[in-house]
């Protein structure tokens, strides 16, 4: 019944007319779409497309409100996630859903039952061995032993593979599954799953990051507005004809392109605002010096771990500066704190902004005048704030950044990626900070999102602030940046300025390290 | 960033679906904002019934009366758990300054005044000793606190000997005012209920009206971001425990000042109480936020429950037993609804 269905063989998973209200929402409009055994499939769509709820209702969190499942050729009834895993789905999830206090052997076996002795007590040996076989078939050196919590990111999402794999699964859904892990670590999760393809296991493949879609997946599915608008084979897409099905609209601009159309040059003539002397810390920064001139877009390049992060914490004072000077202005930051930072001008959009940038449970408002408070006094010098002053300023912010929320009092636990993202960038313009530090603005964030977002960037250094950009996708740096710093093992090893600034460069200094 | 007119859109959205979009009168919801509400009105209400007694105003004024220490505490104990943390303390602080404060006046006459002078600094250092351990050791705040509230429990029996202490006669009048004196011109109640309403209007006005209270919700809700964002995590943390260990002090006072004799482990019987009414008002607020009404919405159940049944006539094992059942039930109402969302 699909086109995509070789002849005579029987497709693994069918789903056919599901569709899933949310009140005042069509999360899944009558999504029809089949998964052959053995393949890898591309989930790609905006934050918001509806990729989650289906998902959402293939492993059972979800009921859809109409059509069906089917799991070769019978019909299949989800009722709780317990169902997906005994029907062999398995579903590792952006934010590892793995117990840090466990081992490895345990949270591999976890859900699917430990071997017992004397049907009461738990085989040790057994279960160490049993994970050991499944997390052997990933070709990784994992001691089934270790606390899950001491594991790199990317040990932690492969542990999570072996769960699957252990609990029989014929469908691996991996959701954003290269966030936050290294160049080698990525290459490696594509090669275990090319391995498990081959092994006859359907891997769908979740990512905003269109190079991994290109390079892993053999079909993409594309959603937009809660609809499956395309399903096609991967060689017939290019990057453009992708991000057109992605937005709906015509918009394929390569990152030289953007360089080039908007101008980027090298940095401005302009004094200096922010200074940085040899800057080292207990984080592996060691020694670090830059500078940063008004309207000027700093780009910091470099592997995961190179210190990126860790070099504008200590330079914020969010981690302990143990050596160097910062200077703001001209005029050196003395105590290492971050309240001192920002009262010298400094902003800090932290990397995770789930648990470093929003308080979740705030409202739009409350996270967006947090930093500035005492600006919205009811009278200056009482310390009550004044509800009609931060309406006015959450209104005005939302306005500019089009955060979409429908009202500045909507908890921002509910907002979508892009638009949390977006109330952490509204907290420091209303701050009024004049060094901006955007440390991995676009992560989890969709293609029109992004692009908002260098607008801002754009748009703050034509207002004459400075502002510092760290970015894991070398291609956003030279899409925006004047000049690109590149950082290795906490020192900066590399500097790319105007024309010089592109991705192989970048790539070649990075990699001219080892 | 050229838009102009922007439509906000509904997270995480498509677009408008055909169902579901009509406002629509939701009984569960309501029924789980209002839990507590409704389990408090329908007890009122039964024990009217039952004894028109209960509602009569000198009933009122009793249990008032005796709920105040009560509501001092759960109020400073709403400061803490806002920020995320527990203090257990609470009941040592307030059973070795009750013990401390009529031992110096009763055994060795000293003024009532330098005796409350020394419970209030004994209450603050307990605090800050608590706050220096939880904020700026980073030990954690339930077994620290459980720590020092043993060692005070200790220390209590130190000053007491672990006797009741009762001496109504050595008692100052002006300090006997304190817990049963019926302050000039507002006569309606006595003096506790008033210090307590008192602390209540400032604690409300500190954590929903001013620049601190958003800054100590902030911390409740993410340290690190509250942090990043310029928060001085550490002093608000602190201060919390300084602000309890005061409290504590406060009701130590009412309390002896109103019985004229100093109990042992007098605190250890509010200290459930004082939880079981943060927790209640937490779950009436519509986020489950710890918040000052809430609390004292907690504190009028429980007594309003207490009041009750001893009106009935019950005895302590029935009055506990309905007791934890009706909290219960609250809670059910409340869990009911919100598993729904």
């Amino acid at each position: 019944m699909t086109a995509t269905a070789p002849a005579g063989a029987a497709p693994l998973l069918e789903v056919s007319g599901v569709t899933k209200r949310y009140p005042g929402v069509l999360a899944v409009d009558d999504v029809t779409l089949s998964l052959e055994p053995g393949e890898i499939v591309g989930l790609v769509g905006k934050n918001g497309a509806g990729k989650s709820t289906l998902i959402k209702i293939i492993a059972g969190a979800e009921r859809a409100d109409e059509g069906h499942l089917q799991l070769n050729g019978e019909p299949l009834d989800l009722h709780r996630p317990h169902d997906a895993t005994v029907a062999g789905l398995a579903f590792v999830h952006q934010d590892l859903q793995d117990v840090g206090d466990l081992s490895v052997a345990e949270n591999v076996r976890m859900g699917i039952g430990y071997p017992r002795r004397l049907g009461l007590f738990v085989d040790w040996a057994e279960l160490r061995r049993q994970a050991a076989e499944s997390i052997a078939r990933l070709e990784v050196e994992i001691d089934p032993r270790q606390l899950v919590g001491k594991l790199s990111v990317a040990q932690q999402r492969l542990v999570m593979i072996a769960r699957g794999l252990a609990q029989q699964a014929s469908l691996l859904v991996l959701d954003e599954p290269s966030a936050s892990l290294t160049d080698e670590e990525i290459e490696h999760l594509f090669a275990v799953v090319r391995r498990l393809r081959d092994d006859g296991i359907t891997v769908v493949y979740v990512s905003h990051r269109l190079e991994e879609i290109f390079e892993l997946t053999e079909r993409v599915l594309v959603m937009r507005n809660g609809e499956l608008v395309a399903d096609e084979p991967t060689t017939s897409l290019d990057r453009g004809s992708l991000i057109s099905h992605i937005t709906g609209h015509e918009h394929a601009q390569t990152a030289s392109e953007r360089r080039a159309s908007r101008g980027v040059g090298g940095r401005p003539e302009a004094e200096v605002v922010l200074e940085v002397d040899g800057v080292s810390a207990d984080t592996g920064v060691r020694d670090c010096s830059f500078d940063v001139r008004k309207g000027e877009i700093l780009g910091l390049g470099g592997l995961m771990g190179s210190g990126r992060t860790e070099l504008v914490r200590a330079v914020f004072g969010a981690d302990h500066r143990k050596e160097g000077s910062v200077r703001v202005h001209g005029a050196e930051i003395s105590d290492n704190h971050p309240s001192v930072s920002m009262s010298a001008g400094l902003a800090l959009l932290p990397e995770d902004r789930k648990t470093q940038g929003n308080i979740m449970d705030f409202s739009v408002r409350n996270n967006i005048t947090l930093a500035s408070l005492d600006r919205h006094r009811v009278r200056p010098k009482t310390p009550f704030p004044s509800p009609r002053s931060e309406k006015l300023a959450a209104d005005r912010r939302i306005d500019r950044l089009s955060i979409a929320t429908p009202h500045d009092r909507q908890l921002v636990r509910l907002l979508s990626g892009g638009n949390q993202q977006k109330v952490v960038i509204a907290k420091w313009l209303e701050q009024g900070a004049d060094v901006l530090i955007f440390d991995e603005p676009t992560i989890g964030v969709d293609v029109d999102g992004k692009e908002e977002i260098y607008d801002i960037m754009e748009e703050l250094a034509a207002e004459g602030k400075a502002v510092v950009f760290i970015s894991s996708e070398f291609s956003e740096l030279v899409g925006v940046c004047h000049r690109v710093l590149v950082l290795h093992e906490g020192r900066i090893v590399g500097e790319l300025e105007g024309d010089a600034v592109s991705e192989p460069a970048i790539v070649e200094i990075c990699y001219s390290q080892h | 960033m050229a838009e102009t007119n922007t439509v906000p859109v509904p997270p995480e959205s498509a677009k408008s679906g055909s169902g579901g979009s009509r406002p629509r009168f939701d009984v569960l919801s309501f029924i789980s904002t209002y839990g507590v509400f409704i389990t408090l009105v329908a007890c009122i209400v039964i024990f009217t019934v039952l004894d028109s007694d209960f509602i009569e105003i000198d009933n009122l004024r009793t249990q008032l009366g005796l709920a105040a220490p009560l509501l001092m505490l759960s109020l400073g104990l709403t400061v803490v758990l806002a920020m995320g943390d527990f203090d257990l303390s609470i009941a040592g602080t307030l059973s070795a300054s009750a013990a401390a404060i009529v031992v110096l006046m009763v055994n060795h006459d000293w003024p009532w005044g330098l005796a409350v002078m020394v419970g209030v600094a004994f209450g603050l250092g307990i605090g800050a000793i608590n706050g220096l351990l939880v904020s700026y050791v980073e030990m954690p705040s339930f077994i620290t606190t459980l720590a020092t509230f043993l060692i005070l429990l200790g220390v209590e029996y130190m000053i007491s000997d672990g006797r009741n202490i009762t001496g109504a006669a050595d008692m100052p009048d002006l300090y006997r005012d304190l817990g049963i004196g019926k302050p000039e011109p507002l006569t309606e109640f006595t003096s506790p209920v008033w210090i307590a309403a008192g602390l209540a209007i400032i604690l409300w006005l500190m954590m929903s009206k001013t620049e601190l209270g958003r800054y100590m919700y902030a911390i409740g809700g993410n340290p690190e971001a509250a942090r990043l964002s310029g928060i001085n995590v550490k002093a608000l943390r602190a201060l919390g425990f300084v602000v309890v260990g005061f409290v504590a002090v406060i009701a130590a006072v009412s309390q002896t000042a109103r019985t004229a004799s100093s109990i042992p482990r007098v605190g250890i019987s509010l200290l459930l109480s004082a939880y079981a009414a943060a927790f209640l008002g937490a779950a009436a607020s519509r986020q489950g936020l710890f918040n000052v009404p809430g609390t004292v919405l907690g504190v009028i159940f429980l007594q309003a429950v207490q009041s009750g049944l001893t009106i009935l006539g019950y005895d302590r094992d029935i009055l506990d037993i309905s007791r934890g059942s009706i909290l219960v039930l609250a809670m059910l109402l409340t869990a009911l609804g919100a598993k729904r969302r």
